[in-house]
């Protein structure tokens, strides 16, 4: 018999359907040389990270960001605030992923936004960054950004 | 790599700045290429008003943190913080000036913790990013 798959739905992210203690999941990335490369190049850090077999404190920063991914289909949105506490280097060969949850969520000058606290972890549960992070959301109708965070 | 040593970080001090040139190519390769992305589809950019594509705020962390590590080693990577608000848009072609300013020393279990300062300002002077990072003194 054919096992069954859960396919995961998305729903169109508004401020509407968001809910305070939401949680995400990322995927499990593996930190690879090649992409520490391909981040250094595109920040102009030329920290020797690979010699120390390690990858910069923010590498994995996208990874948060795009949490709300996993669920909603963004149409556009805007990156407000970002706080890191870096607790463990992230080091080369690690399986890295990122849980997040919403604790806010709110108007102002009749802009939605959505805060979420994240940890970012490898794959012993070792939490390597935590903090939060707070993004506009842009309705469909009136977005300036396309697909931009 | 040479760090600060424990009495050499004084409040008050600047931080040796960087200056980062913005290129398309460089935000294409740190947010990737998409259609319909303000960051790398240049059509869909102007589109919705702007004069070209957007880095993402997130590059900014990355500059600050390099200035971190540069002060602290890697003890910014265990025990170090940042918080950072994006507050005007950095557009491709930007020449931005990466800048912090040590604003206190405080002890915290035997250890000395450096706050500093930091921001992003373009071309033109304005800032596009503010906030402040701090770590432990090796």
């Amino acid at each position: 018999m054919a096992a069954t798959r859960t396919l995961t739905p998305f729903k169109k992210l508004t401020l509407d359907a968001l809910q305070v203690g939401e949680e995400f999941v990322s995927d499990e990335t593996l930190v690879i040389p090649g992409d520490i490369e391909a981040h250094s190049y595109a920040v102009e850090d030329d920290h020797p990270w690979l010699v120390e077999g390690l990858a910069p404190p923010t590498f994995m920063a996208n990874q948060a960001l795009h949490l709300r991914h996993s669920k909603y289909i963004v149409h556009a949105g805007l990156h407000a605030r970002m706080e890191f506490n870096f607790v463990e280097p992230i080091r080369v060969g690690m399986r890295v992923r990122t849980r997040g949850k919403v604790i806010d969520k709110y108007e102002r000058r009749g802009k939605p936004y959505m805060v979420t606290e994240y940890v970012t972890e490898d794959d012993t549960g070792r939490i390597l960054v935590r903090g939060q992070f707070t993004q506009m959301i842009i309705p469909e109708p009136e977005a300036a950004d396309g697909h931009a965070e | 790599m040479a760090t600060q040593s424990e009495t050499a970080v004084k409040v008050g001090q600047a931080l040796p700045s960087h200056v980062k040139d913005v290129s398309q190519r460089r935000i294409d390769v740190y947010s990737g290429v998409r259609p319909r992305s303000i960051h790398s589809d240049e059509d869909w950019a102007r589109q919705k008003g702007f004069r070209a594509c957007l880095a993402q705020g997130m590059m900014s962390t990355a500059y600050v943190s390099q200035m971190m590590v540069e002060l602290l080693g890697l003890s910014f990577a265990r025990g170090g913080t940042m918080s950072m608000a994006f507050i005007k848009p950095v557009y491709a072609g930007d020449r931005l000036t990466v800048r912090g300013v040590v604003k206190d020393r405080q002890s915290e279990d035997g250890a000395t913790r450096v706050v500093v300062e930091v921001w992003v300002e373009n071309q033109h002077g304005e800032k596009t990013a503010v906030g402040h990072a701090s770590g432990l003194l090796s």
